[in-house]
């Protein structure tokens, strides 16, 4: 039994409302992270450096920027002729619906998991930042003979809706689940990662369906006492972005080394469309300090601790501290960015001031002229 | 077949490009890199598809692992195509014996199987030497609308550099009257710029009589298109007017990477609507660290840098430490340059690691004799020691220990 034998779902707009300033006009694996990815390049490249061989994208809204993005999969490989990626829009028959929990959706792509012949399905979502070896999960979960295996991190769980709390026993098999509230402290937080026998899957959706229950972790949580599931820790960064805030602090944290080095590291390369541009043009009288630059960018002003996506232009006499600043934005003449978040294309005229606090980012929206 | 295409180009990429020394040791000079993500070949390959040309065969001879690994499939410049695409073409035995390419001419001429299984109208002649952006279906235009048989791309260099050029004497309707290879005195400035466009079934006749000619050098400038034009044949000169360099040598070549920081050179990579398209390594996004300056320079994905970077060419994965100084220099990728170690007037080659301390290079102003100096040059893979001192203009393609 090998990797080859598992089949990678991701869903791409899982908890899309965490972060309704991105998602608004995108979905969550396609909102734009670290200078020059697509949150769905994680777990994509996770799963293309595992060597999982085929690959379904589960999508419910506002997914075209998601197709353009992944295209027929080819940045990663998995433009094939045998497995390879899928993207599974909504399946609407009269038995199924808009994919309004994960248990839906899953069930309205029910054949294509079936006609993978996979033994396993490894189930994740977008909204988790981080560069896990999948493989290794995937081994643990043989290993164990598992039905099913979370993989789960230790520590003060994210302020996300319906966290999942999972309380093992000495061999790690999970002995029961917990929702996690604005209490609790440090505790094994599910990373919505796992991996599940195919079969199995197959079962638990058509139960759910019967039953009518959207929510597969509602499933997977009544059957915690008849099944064999297993905790997987995650020690490596993890990040889960559950607000804007959230994506503001760990886009900040890739200014730092430690942080970076794990989420980029040459063993597991993270793998992303590419935009031939020209590589970034310093002009005389740039200043950049600490900050994370794609290609593309053409700076002329000052930049530090900050985040500029490809094709940002940065005129001369311009401040740029702390901000994120997304794909092709302009920040003119002697204009002041302080904790701010600008989407794609938007324009900051010359002389504006713009100012958030770092626990207050300011946000503006894709294409807005200030 | 689908549908015909009505011109194929055809890329000499076979040229060793000797004048660049080590750095084409073990690759073809048009795999050189260039610009910070680019490489030679990616300018004509480019300007191909981004002129409606689909079929492109690449002739290689000399040293052509990293080339053919680098075009593959040719998906980054879209030329992975069902009907048409790129193609590489090297020497092949036939069963009259096996011959490599002897000349620009013998290339085409080997290869008139491959042209003909496309049955063009015209054929574009092109060389993996030069940067330039230019529109070749604009040249094919005025190649018809002049009814020529050969059209030859031409740009007015200046005077008192024309007598490094095969030169074309022009009639006022743009046919050529004379041609004049590197004379003396030139009695015209308007240079070749190797790029052709024949008539496939006039070329087809001259390459068979050309290979059949004995003591010819099967060379498009010595010998086919003067034999075109001794025969009569409508031979025409296109005007391009923009940025053309030769990067044959390593004063050039480090000239056109610093061309692209002057605002004042007209080739700007940035334009849409003509993109050079390049094989992209996969790296995150270039880091500026909080010490570092970084003024009138290029920067691409993968670098790390805390040192002070100025009017420089880094390209991807290039590390530049704390207190290192990079100046007027093109750094290939994934080299390192460590602690305080200072690098100036050179071109380092890929995966070089420069010690801490070493200097490299000299500038021109701290020179006795200006004619001594010339851009230090670091080959692949090499290592410069702890505090060493390579001077300028020279190539380094070992080792050097470390400074007592």
């Amino acid at each position: 039994m090998s990797v080859k034998n598992v089949l990678g779902i991701i869903f791409s707009n899982a908890y899309d409302e965490v972060l309704p300033e991105l998602t608004a006009l995108r979905t969550m694996g396609s909102i734009p992270f670290a200078a020059r990815y697509r949150l769905i390049d994680f777990p994509l490249s996770n799963m293309v450096n595992a060597g999982i061989p085929q690959v379904g994208v589960i999508t419910k809204s506002n997914y075209r920027s998601l197709m353009d993005h992944i295209g027929t999969g080819k940045p990663w490989d998995l433009s094939r002729k045998r497995d390879g990626m899928t993207l599974l829009p909504p399946f609407d028959t009269p038995s199924t619906g808009l994919n309004h929990g994960k248990a839906d959706a899953l069930y309205g792509s029910i054949s294509y998991i079936t006609k993978s012949g996979k033994d396993h399905v490894l189930l994740t979502d977008c909204n988790v930042v981080c560069n896990m070896d999948y493989e290794k999960l995937i081994k643990a979960h043989i290993s164990k003979d598992a039905d099913v295996t979370i993989a789960y991190a230790k520590g003060n769980p994210p302020s996300i809706e319906n966290g999942t709390e999972l309380i093992l026993d000495e061999n790690g098999k999970v002995v029961e689940t917990g929702v996690i509230d604005c209490l609790s402290g440090n505790v094994n937080y599910s990373l919505k990662i796992m991996v599940i026998r195919r079969t199995l899957l197959e079962r638990l959706l058509h139960e759910a369906h019967s039953a009518q229950i959207d929510d597969f972790e509602t499933i997977i949580a009544k059957n915690v006492k008849h099944l064999r599931i297993y905790g997987y820790e995650e020690a490596g960064f993890v990040r889960v972005l559950s607000s804007l805030q959230a994506y503001y602090d760990i886009s900040m944290e890739l200014l730092k080394a430690d942080f970076r080095k794990a989420l980029f590291t040459p063993e597991r390369p993270v793998y992303t469309k590419t935009s031939d541009r020209v590589p970034s043009v310093y002009g005389i009288g740039a200043n950049v300090k600490n900050s994370l630059i794609a290609d593309g960018c053409n700076i002329h002003g000052e930049v530090e601790n900050s985040i500029l996506f490809r094709g940002v232009t940065v005129e001369k006499g311009a401040k740029i501290k702390n901000s994120i600043v997304m794909q092709n934005g302009f920040v003119g003449e002697n204009s002041t960015l302080q904790c701010v978040i600008i989407d794609k294309s938007a324009v900051v005229k010359p002389g504006k001031m713009l100012c958030g606090a770092e626990n207050y980012p300011v946000y503006i929206g894709k294409g807005i002229v200030i | 077949m689908a549908v015909k295409p009505e011109c194929i180009a055809m890329l000499l990429a076979g040229g060793q490009g000797s004048r660049l020394g080590i750095l084409t040791k073990n690759i073809a000079k048009p795999a050189v890199p260039y610009g910070g993500k680019y490489r030679i070949i990616d300018f004509p390959l480019s300007n191909c598809v981004n002129s409606g040309i689909y079929t492109v065969g690449v002739l290689t001879q000399y040293q052509p692992l990293e080339l053919n690994d680098y075009i593959g499939n040719g998906q980054p410049w879209d030329l992975d195509r069902a009907n048409g695409g790129v193609h590489i073409l090297s020497p092949y035995q036939q069963i009259k014996g096996t011959e490599w390419y002897k000349g620009t001419a013998n290339a085409i001429y080997q290869n008139i199987n491959f042209i003909e299984r496309y049955d063009p109208e015209y054929v574009l002649i092109l060389s993996g030497d030069h940067i330039y952006k230019m529109d070749y279906s604009k040249m094919l235009d005025f190649h018809k609308e002049k009814n020529a048989d050969c059209t030859i791309a031409m740009l007015e260099v200046p005077w008192e550099e024309a007598s490094r050029f095969g030169l074309m004497i022009v009639n006022d309707d743009g046919s050529i009257s004379e041609f004049e290879e590197k004379p003396k005195n030139p009695r015209s400035n308007k240079a070749s710029m190797g790029v052709y466009i024949f008539n496939w079934k006039k070329l087809r006749k001259y390459l068979i009589e050309d290979e059949a000619k004995e003591g010819s050098g099967n060379d498009f400038g010595h010998d086919v298109i003067p034999a075109m034009h001794n025969a009569g044949e409508r031979m025409f000169a296109y005007q391009f007017d923009g940025y053309w360099k030769d990067v044959g040598t390593i004063s050039s070549l480090w000239d056109a990477n610093l061309d692209l920081l002057n605002p004042k050179v007209d080739l700007d990579l940035n334009d849409d609507s003509w993109k050079i398209y390049s094989r992209t390594p996969v790296a995150p996004p270039h880091y500026v660290g909080a010490n570092a300056r970084v003024e009138n320079s290029m920067v691409t994905e993968g670098c790390e840098i805390e040192g002070s970077i100025d009017f420089s060419v880094l390209f991807a994965n290039v590390t530049v430490e704390e207190g290192a100084e990079v100046k007027y220099s093109i750094v290939m990728p994934g080299t390192v340059i460590k602690k305080g170690a200072v690098v100036q007037y050179s071109i380092v080659a890929e995966n070089a690691v420069i010690e801490e301390g070493a200097v490299v290079g000299e500038s021109p102003e701290n020179m006795a004799d200006i004619k001594d100096w010339g851009v230090a040059v670091i080959g692949n893979g090499v290592t410069i020691g702890k505090g060493a001192k390579i001077a300028p203009d020279t190539m380094t393609d070992s080792d050097v220990g470390g400074a007592e």
